[in-house]
């Protein structure tokens, strides 16, 4: 017989305790697990919406975190709108009605323009236009790719691009319609949206979007600008073949919540250079703030995420800490029953070291048990309560999500099973036979 | 019957298989000189043969068998098994010689309890130098009329049937000798006998020598060999009255 085997029946001997102290250990590795792969998930979900084509967004004046969140995450607020002009300060001549560049664009690679406020079934609603999904990335510069259907055509007022999981979840297909509501989820209803296609899973925010052409979002109630809100002074853009034609909103009417940008990069010069230039610049003035996603999500995981992580972490290893010596509790607690049985066992002709690795194979059995338990209550906890991370949080994480800290979860508990172990098998190695047999 | 003082070396035809030559065991006492249990010239038990021996409460018959079976290093003196000194070998290697060459078998069994009875012999057999067979594991407990309890606990058996238990796995790894402690005193007299012609049917068809220590006149007389520990033991003459576990 091993000294598995040995060990393992031991085990079953005491099975009330073993089972309890495995299960006093499982709860704390799943405590552990659920944290670790939460807080994984949440930073991993930060810094991957921070790859997706653009490197600065331009937006209302006010916190440049929240203008992030917003328009990157689609959590929190908008700050509040930019008016069209500005939007078309970005554009190069041929975008414009006037037919001279915009007073950025040089500066400028790639300009998406996004209009947010609106809801449909728990999910935001984005207005753009076909160039989201043309010229932006779903991030490490792989381009959208569509489970279903094709991106929508601009001339297409009324069509719509759903994220992965929002199709997922509300079992949408291509064809079918949406009205999304105006405000909130229980605000007025738009006029229906056709779905014209469906992202493949991108693992960032996209995948919880509603993308509807801005076009068709403007004609909706509340979305022009009113008219006595326009400056006097600001220029209402003639109609143009390629621009606004009849049945859309004028432009000055229009208002867009933030502008998703791509910097060009001077020739010769780092492109890093040109977007901290061109942020100063913007920001000097007074129509709009130019934010850095990057920069604005590293400040976040820095002040925030990263310390409550370790806390979280600090936390959670007390409480395997607290398991292990529970090891420790229940071995000390069985000693006498134990003692005798060393006794048999060194009596039979097993040596003091046989002893010892006994007690300390028993303790890892325990250890990985629980730990084993711990790790499927952990992601099974994480994914009972995914859809309410996802919702209440905008990250994805089921019971497949997983960090690299979880593989050295098991070898850790070993180690403090081990230690926890020592002093019941150092008093094992040293029974005294003769005493407890006699 | 033969019974006659085991001091000289005559009195024995066939090779020895345990010798114990000016054996010495003493305890230290609080507060005292030390206490001798065992002042031993000589003591000698033949391959094969079957010794009972006999001594009151105090004699010292558990502190022979620590001393014999290599769980206690006497003060001094030499205890020979098939002619090995285990005075002289490290704790390790008297373990696995015990393991590989004495059976023991307690008054109170002590098997153990979270293990079957094919299991409790099995353990044994894991502390030897040869392989774990669990055929001889099985066909150990058929001999002692266990073939229906193989995969009994100790909890779940008579106490007769673990006593034939604990015979079993003394016999495990084929020792060259078998001590017994007291190995009828925690049974009731209708199954005394059962358990003595156990032990010597065994150990004969084992060709195991046995060594049955007892304080039961009735149960020493049923031997061939019959010893009485004062007899041979000077410290049990100097402390007749000694009381305690020793």
């Amino acid at each position: 017989m091993s000294l598995l085997g040995i060990a393992w029946r031991n085990i079953k001997q005491r099975a009330f305790t073993s089972g309890l102290t495995a299960l006093s250990m499982s709860l704390g590795v799943a405590l552990v697990v659920a944290t670790l792969i939460t807080g994984g998930v949440v930073k991993q979900a930060f810094e991957s919406g921070a790859g997706l084509g653009y490197n600065m967004i331009i937006g209302a004046k006010g916190s440049p975190l929240q203008l992030v969140l917003n328009s990157v995450y689609f959590i929190s607020k908008p700050i509040e709108n930019i008016s069209w002009a500005t939007y078309t300060e970005f554009l190069p001549a041929h975008e414009r009605p006037d037919g001279n560049d915009g007073t950025w664009a040089a500066s400028t690679q790639t300009a998406v323009p996004i209009c947010m406020g609106d809801y449909f079934r728990g999910h935001r609603v984005v207005g753009t236009n076909s160039t989201y999904f043309d010229r932006l990335t779903r991030g490490n510069g792989q381009p959208f790719e569509f489970s279903s259907g094709t991106n929508f055509q601009d001339e297409d007022l009324y069509s719509a691009v759903l994220g992965s999981q929002v199709a997922l979840t509300l079992n949408l297909q291509v064809g079918d319609t949406i009205a999304p509501t105006h405000g909130a989820d229980d605000g007025k209803v738009h006029d229906p949206f056709q779905i014209t296609g469906i992202l493949s899973r991108t693992d960032t925010p996209i995948d919880r979007g509603v993308f509807v052409n801005m076009e068709g979002f403007y004609l909706q109630d509340g979305h022009a600008k009113p008219i006595d809100l326009i400056e006097v002074n600001e220029q209402v853009e003639p109609d143009h073949d390629d621009l606004p034609g009849k049945g859309l909103l004028p432009f000055n009417q229009r208002e867009v919540t933030a502008i998703l940008l791509e910097t060009a990069a001077f020739p010769g010069l780092p492109a890093e250079l040109t977007a901290m230039g061109l942020r100063n610049a913007i920001n000097e003035g007074r129509e709009a703030q130019a934010a850095l996603p990057i920069a604005e999500i590293r400040v976040l995981l820095d002040l925030f995420v990263t310390p409550l992580e370790l806390l979280l972490l600090l936390v959670t290893t007390l409480v395997v800490i607290v398991s292990a010596i529970g090891i420790l509790v229940s071995m000390v607690g069985s000693s006498l029953e134990r003692s005798r049985d060393v006794a048999i066992m060194r009596a039979l002709g097993a040596r003091r070291s046989v002893v010892l690795a006994t007690v300390l194979i028993e303790a890892i059995l325990l250890a990985v048990g629980g730990g084993v338990i711990g790790l499927l209550l952990g992601h099974g906890t994480v994914g009972l309560i995914g859809p309410w991370i996802a919702t209440n949080a905008g990250v994805t994480a089921g019971f497949l999500s997983y960090t690299t800290a979880e593989l050295l979860l098991v070898p850790f508990l070993i180690v403090l099973a081990i230690l926890a172990a020592l002093l019941p098998a150092v008093a094992a190695y040293r029974t005294d036979v003769a005493r407890w047999l006699g | 019957m033969k019974q006659s003082l085991p001091n000289t070396q005559s009195s024995v035809e066939k090779s020895a298989v345990l010798e114990l030559h000016d054996v010495k065991k003493s305890f230290s006492v609080p507060g005292g000189d030390p206490l001798l249990i065992l002042d031993i010239p000589f003591f000698q038990i033949a391959a094969g043969e079957l010794v009972a021996l006999e001594g009151q409460s105090g004699s010292g018959k558990s502190t022979l068998l620590n001393v014999v079976s290599g769980i206690m290093r006497p003060d001094s003196g030499q205890v020979l098994i098939g002619g090995l000194n285990i005075v002289k070998l490290a704790e390790p290697q008297r373990d696995r010689l015990r393991a590989d060459r004495i059976g023991l078998v307690f008054q109170q069994f002590n098997l153990l309890p979270g293990f079957t009875a094919l299991e409790n012999v099995l353990v044994a057999m894991s502390f030897g130098s040869q392989v774990s067979s669990k055929e001889r594991a099985e066909s150990l407990l058929e001999a002692v009329g266990l073939a229906d309890r193989f995969h009994h606990k100790p909890a779940a058996m008579s106490i007769g049937q673990q006593q034939r238990v604990a015979v079993a796995r003394a016999l495990a790894n084929r020792p060259r000798v078998l001590l017994a402690d007291e190995p009828t005193a925690s049974i009731d007299p209708s199954h005394q006998q059962q358990v003595i012609d156990l032990l010597q049917t065994t150990c004969r068809e084992e060709e195991v020598a046995l060594l049955v220590v007892t304080h039961a006149p009735e149960v020493a007389e049923q031997f061939p060999v019959r010893h009485r520990l004062e007899d041979f033991n000077r410290a049990a003459a100097v402390h007749p009255t000694t009381s305690g576990v020793y």
